[in-house]
């Protein structure tokens, strides 16, 4: 009787944490008309994982459709759908740069109102599949809880060598400027004498050919 | 023997669904703010950190040193105003939580440039005691584990807010290599044009002369 009772206890909980989102994510309020475009910049060879739905604000009406888009920093379009009140995408980035998602509402909806939209973007780590993990190599638990903050610190320590070439980066093109400026403060005034000699020397063989000197 | 082994998977399952929905993440993402940008975020517990950053990442930098700013405000479910900050181009905030419920976080351009903010927002819920003592399948190993989380989710904003900012400077760094190519090349061929269009001149003042002294 009391195992029945804890089982029972327990499969309710679970069906209520069912209902908790797993991931947390953005919402949107899309304008009747207009487009809102939220992006994310990239690097190569990232898995790039979105849902978004569309939340109805009164249940007496029916839920009205969005457009989604997008687009890839050299203007690929990635994924494009029209009329839906939901869906996602993924795919794994092959260029790196600005990657831009666009939703609007369509235009026959009928009213005014604003739209919301579920918005939840996963990159990188969090966009890993740990169910397949745990199911591949057996863990379970407190070991799978520290196995994905083991990928976290990893990510952690990617980012911060990636930080540092781009910090590397930048420092040689603020060094290059850096002289750039010199030499050519430098030479503008070469450039100024140059100029002025080659008036001087210009006007004075004008002035003897007229022979005013 | 084969009941508790039932337990057994019961409590694993639980104590993985209630692992799993204490994990929250979210990229960070850039949005063009023209006049006032809103974003939700939904907070489950009352009392929960939500602690984030936001970047202004320039496209156009012009003649002024400094950057005007946006202003940025957070309201919570009932419509007051938790946390602000005013004309910053970029900041950390963290705050408690004071009740669960949809927050709206809010950036405001006061100037008719638009610009692009690059923003993350990240809510974070550790189990108190008493979240464990409601359910004494909760370990307090969970705890640990849950603070953990939050201090390595503490440490990818910073590096997020790190790259935005990272971004931002190589706007300026692009640009001023720009200008002192273009801008220098340009003062060179306008010396020139102007020293030319004075010999011209010159030449014309003194090509009419009739008499020596004409000028």
């Amino acid at each position: 009787m009391g195992e029945r009772v804890t089982t029972g206890a327990v499969l309710l909980l679970l069906w209520w944490t069912s209902f908790l989102p797993m991931d947390q994510a953005i919402w949107l309020n899309l304008p009747p008309t207009g487009t809102k475009c939220v992006s994310e910049e990239v690097h190569i060879n990232v898995v790039v994982l979105a849902d978004y739905v569309v939340i109805p604000d009164d249940h007496s009406h029916q839920t009205p459709t969005i457009s989604a888009k997008v687009t890839s920093p050299y203007g690929n379009n990635l994924h494009h759908k029209e009329n839906v009140t939901y869906g996602q995408f993924a795919f794994t980035t092959t260029e790196a740069g600005n990657y831009l998602a666009c939703f609007w509402v369509d235009g026959h909806n009928s009213g005014g109102k604003d739209v919301s939209v579920n918005l939840e973007w996963r990159t990188g780590i969090s966009a890993k599949d740990w169910e397949s993990v745990a199911r591949k190599e057996k863990i379970q638990g407190v070991e799978l809880e520290l196995r994905k903050l083991e990928g976290v610190v990893q990510a952690i320590h990617e980012n911060l060598l990636f930080l540092k070439t781009r910090e590397s980066e930048m420092r040689t093109v603020s060094e290059k400027t850096n002289s750039r400026v010199a030499w050519f403060s430098i030479m503008s005034l070469g450039v100024c004498i140059a100029v002025s000699v080659f008036q001087l020397w210009h006007l004075t063989r004008y002035f003897q050919k007229k022979k005013l000197i | 023997m084969e009941t508790r082994k039932r337990q057994g998977f019961a409590k694993f399952f639980l104590c993985l669904g209630l692992l799993c929905s204490l994990v929250r993440n979210l990229s960070a993402l850039s949005i063009t703010v023209n006049d006032v940008e809103c974003v939700y975020e939904y907070v489950l517990y009352e009392g929960d950190t939500v602690s984030g950053n936001f970047v202004v990442v320039d496209h156009d930098i012009f003649w002024s040193s400094d950057h005007p700013g946006i202003d940025f405000t957070v309201t919570s479910p009932a419509g007051n105003t938790i946390h602000t900050l005013k004309g910053t181009s970029g900041d950390k905030f963290e705050f408690k939580a004071p009740r669960s419920g949809m927050h709206k976080f809010c950036f405001h351009n006061p100037y008719s440039t638009p610009e692009t903010v690059s923003f993350y927002i990240h809510v974070g819920h550790i189990p108190n005691e008493h979240d464990l003592a409601k359910d004494e399948h909760l370990d307090p190993i969970n705890v640990k584990i849950a603070e953990l989380r939050e201090a390595l989710e503490s440490v990818t904003a910073e590096q997020k807010y790190l790259k935005a900012r990272d971004a931002r400077h190589r706007y300026t760094n692009e640009s001023t290599r720009k200008r002192v190519i273009f801008y220098t090349l340009g003062e060179y061929i306008l010396l020139a044009i102007a020293s030319g269009l004075q010999v011209v001149y010159i030449r014309r003042l003194f090509s009419k002369t009739v008499g020596y002294n004409r000028v």
